[in-house]
């Protein structure tokens, strides 16, 4: 990040001080409103959700939930934490109903406790998973196109959803690829995971 | 679509009852979790503005614009349209600027042509990686994200190269 970070602002500073110098504080300026109104839209959005998942926590419904889908998350994110895999696995279903700024607050969540726990496979997991669109209704492509005047708006869908499942699975086979188990996932009695660890590793 | 609008009351409804049935105090239960959102917007602004002022920066002193006429021939190798070059690189940086330059090119070539089919499925299959790398490893003392944004970025991008040849299939 730090790297990108970097190239990017001091090749575009450049640019802009060959060309026009007086428009580069505008810009940043324009960048840091952004940030600052859309700021006030995420904290908007997670007021709701965060609400609707503490009622979802304390109801008990999430645990009941997330028993369902333990076994799968436990693999796919090799961890054990209980937590960190009941809010990893409501950011996948929150994204695939495409419920909008739910996932980020349960992911930034589950992101920190797997770091905390030294996890990193499990936190680069939930992030390519994110990073690479899990959303089944490509929503505002629909919206704007009917917007636009198209004829078929919706015939988009399956392009969209079959390269969009590509570049999911893509990421999770790459991730796997280029990666080690992570230690403490060693610990647990053996299971098929293991022999996969081998030959990836 | 109609059945898609009814998911969101109905998912309330459900849980809210199910509260109820499970005697939660359903308002102090829910500003508990509320409570949680200002701390949670405040550790991301930092990373947030920082984003944003990149991509501001990117799309305006012209880097975008030359980087997009620069790879403009690798791209058309690939069987990405040229047209679409910008929004593909503009993507992962912001998304609110990618929305806009879709709905340009909307209205520039036709909401059914195939360039804008193509812009669609690539704007659709892809993600704002920068972006939410910021967010999601926000506070994160992790020294380098090399590995997770590079899966990240070229699996979006092998996606968009997908999309483009199932648009001319389908």
């Amino acid at each position: 990040m730090n790297a990108v970070f970097a190239a990017v602002f001091v090749v575009s500073a450049a640019l802009f001080l060959l060309s026009d110098p007086e428009a580069f504080l505008p810009a940043l300026l324009a960048g840091s409103e952004k940030a600052a109104t859309l700021s006030l839209s995420l904290l908007s959005a997670y007021c709701v959700w965060l609400g609707f998942f503490k009622v979802l926590e304390k109801s008990g419904l999430s645990q009941k939930l997330s028993r369902l889908v333990f076994p799968a998350a436990r693999r796919l994110f090799r961890s054990d934490d209980r937590e960190a895999l009941t809010l990893a696995s409501q950011n996948l279903s929150a994204n695939l109903l495409g419920l909008p700024g739910a996932p980020t607050p349960l992911g930034i969540k589950a992101v920190k406790r797997f770091e905390k726990s030294g996890n990193r496979y499990a936190s680069d997991m939930l992030f390519v998973l994110n990073a690479t669109s899990l959303q089944l209704l490509p929503t505002t492509v629909i919206a704007l196109r009917v917007a636009a005047g198209s004829a078929a708006a919706a015939d988009i869908v399956l392009p969209t959803l079959i390269a969009t499942l590509f570049s999911t699975l893509c990421g999770v086979f790459l991730l796997r690829l280029f990666s080690k188990t992570p230690p403490h996932s060693r610990k647990t009695p053996p299971r098929p995971r293991k022999m996969r660890a081998r030959l990836h590793g | 679509m109609k059945y898609f609008a009814l998911a969101i009351p109905a998912l309330f409804l459900a849980l809210f009852l199910f509260a109820l049935v499970r005697k939660i105090r359903l308002y102090d239960c829910f500003t508990e979790g509320v409570k949680e959102a200002v701390p949670l917007v405040l550790s991301v602004f930092p990373y947030l503005a920082a984003m944003l002022m990149l991509s501001e920066l990117f799309e305006r002193s012209g880097l975008s614009a030359a980087l997009t006429s620069a790879l403009a021939p690798a791209f058309r190798l690939l069987g990405i349209p040229p047209e679409i070059a910008k929004l593909v690189l503009l993507k992962p940086f912001s998304g609110s600027g990618s929305t806009a330059l879709l709905s340009e090119i909307l209205a520039q070539y036709g909401a059914d042509s195939y360039i804008a089919r193509c812009a669609c499925a690539a704007y659709g299959s892809a993600e704002t990686v920068f972006y939410i790398s910021a967010v999601y490893f926000a506070g994160c003392a992790r020294k380098s994200l090399i590995k997770p944004i590079t899966i990240a970025l070229f699996s979006n991008f092998s996606s968009v190269i997908l999309g483009c040849l199932l648009c001319r299939v389908l």
